[in-house]
C-alpha cells in the first residue's frame, strides 16, 4: 500500500472565500480561550490524565492512592478540566458528523508506517511521550502553548521552543527516505 | 457547577475548531511539523494572538482579580525537558493529549491508541514523580513569570505588542511550501 497520508492531505474546505480557514477559526478560538480565562480558567487538557489514574487507584486501592504525593497534588476528577475533555470529543465528533467529514481508522503519518498495527504502535508511543512531557512541563500544547502564551507566562514559550525543536526534527527523520 | 457548564461548552467549540483545522489529523500535524504545511501553525499562533489581546484588554477594565488566570510556573530545566520529550511523540504519533480525543471523537482507532499511551504514560509519571521528576523541576524555578515582569512593561501593552507580531509573522509566512520530490 503507498502511503497516501505522508503527503498532507488538503486544507479544509470550510474556509470562506475571504479568510482561510486556520486565520478565520484560530481568531474563534482566540475569542473562545479569552472566554475562557474569563468564566472559569485557562484551557489546558494533560492534567486530566494524571487524574483519571488518581480517580482509578482511588477506587481500587485509597491507601496507595493517598500516598502518593502526584495523585495528592492533581486533586479529584471532577474538575471542569475533565467536562472540557468530553466537549473535546463531542465536538469532534459533531463536527465531522455535520460536515461529513469521514476520517481514516488509521491515517498514516510516516513511510515506515506500512501496517495498521505499525500505525498504531507509533500512535501509541507519541501518546506515552506527549502525556509524559507534558507532566514533566505541567502542561502541553493547550495549557502551556496556547494558554500560556496568550497569559503572557514564560513557561509557555520555553516549552513550545522545546516542542518545535524536537517535534520537527522527528518529524523530519521519520520522513527521510520517503522519496527514494 | 457553573464553571463546569462553561468547560463543557468550551470544550465542544475547541474540538469542533481543531476537527475544522484538520489539526486532529496526525498526517495534517505531521506536514506542520515537516514544515510542508503550517496552516496549523497558523491556526495556534491567530489563536494566541486575539485570546492574549482579548484576555488582557478585558483585564484591563475589570481587573486581573475579576479574571481566571493560572500562570503555570517556569521551572525552566523541566519545563524544557517536558517540550523536548513532548516533541518526539508528538513527530512520532502526529497527536497531541488533546487532538487525540478530538480524534476519538471523529472515529479515529490510531487515536484510541493514543489515549491508551497517555494514560499508561500518566501511570508511569504518577510513580516517578517524586524520586525522578520533582528534584529536576526544583532546577532554575523562577515561580510565576510573565513576559511583561521580564519587560517591565504594562501586560495589556505586551500582549497587543505580541498579538501584532504573531499576526504579522504569520500573514507574510506562505501557509504551503511546495516539495520537490
Amino acid at each position: 500500500m503507498a502511503h497516501p497520508a505522508s503527503q498532507a492531505p488538503p486544507a479544509s474546505a470550510a474556509g470562506s472565500p475571504g479568510l482561510p480557514a486556520w486565520a478565520k477559526f484560530g481568531a474563534i478560538f482566540g475569542v473562545v480561550s479569552a472566554l475562557s480565562i474569563l468564566t472559569w480558567g485557562p484551557i489546558g487538557v494533560s492534567g486530566t490524565y494524571p487524574r483519571f489514574i488518581g480517580a482509578i487507584f482511588r477506587r481500587l486501592t485509597p491507601d496507595l492512592a493517598h500516598a502518593n504525593p502526584y495523585l495528592e497534588k492533581m486533586g479529584s476528577f471532577l474538575k471542569p478540566e475533565t467536562f472540557l475533555m468530553i466537549g473535546l470529543l463531542i465536538g469532534g465528533f459533531l463536527a465531522a458528523k455535520l460536515t461529513g467529514d469521514k476520517a481514516d481508522a488509521a491515517e498514516y503519518i510516516h513511510p515506515s508506517e506500512t501496517s495498521k498495527a505499525k500505525r498504531y504502535r507509533d500512535a501509541f508511543l507519541g501518546g506515552f511521550l506527549i502525556v509524559f512531557g507534558a507532566r514533566i512541563a505541567g502542561g502541553c500544547t493547550s495549557g502551556h502553548i496556547i494558554s500560556g502564551i496568550t497569559q503572557l507566562s514564560v513557561s509557555g514559550l520555553i516549552f513550545a521552543a522545546g516542542v518545535f525543536a524536537t517535534g520537527i526534527i522527528t518529524a523530519k527523520m521519520m520522513h527521510r527516505g520517503a522519496h527514494s | 457547577m457553573t464553571s463546569i457548564i462553561y468547560a463543557l461548552i468550551v470544550g465542544v467549540a475547541m474540538g469542533a475548531l481543531i476537527q475544522r483545522v484538520r489539526a486532529s489529523s496526525p498526517a495534517m500535524i505531521a506536514a506542520n511539523l515537516r514544515l510542508e504545511n503550517i496552516s496549523v501553525i497558523k491556526f495556534m499562533a491567530t489563536t494566541i494572538a486575539v485570546g492574549a489581546i482579548l484576555a488582557y484588554v478585558i483585564a484591563a477594565f475589570i481587573g486581573m482579580d475579576a479574571m481566571h488566570f493560572d500562570i503555570k510556573p517556569t521551572y525552566v530545566v523541566g519545563v524544557l525537558l517536558g517540550g523536548l520529550v513532548f516533541g518526539v511523540g508528538f513527530g512520532l504519533g502526529g497527536y497531541c493529549p488533546g487532538t487525540c480525543v478530538v480524534g476519538a471523537g471523529e472515529g479515529r482507532k490510531d487515536a484510541l491508541w493514543a489515549i491508551l499511551g497517555g494514560v499508561v504514560g500518566a501511570f508511569f509519571f504518577t510513580l516517578l514523580f517524586s524520586s525522578v521528576i520533582a528534584p529536576i523541576n526544583k532546577l532554575m524555578d523562577y515561580g510565576k513569570l510573565t513576559l511583561d515582569q521580564v519587560l517591565g512593561l504594562p501586560a495589556v501593552g505586551v500582549a497587543i505588542g505580541l498579538g501584532v507580531i504573531f499576526l504579522g509573522v504569520v500573514y507574510m509566512l506562505p501557509t504551503e511550501v511546495k516539495k520537490h520530490s
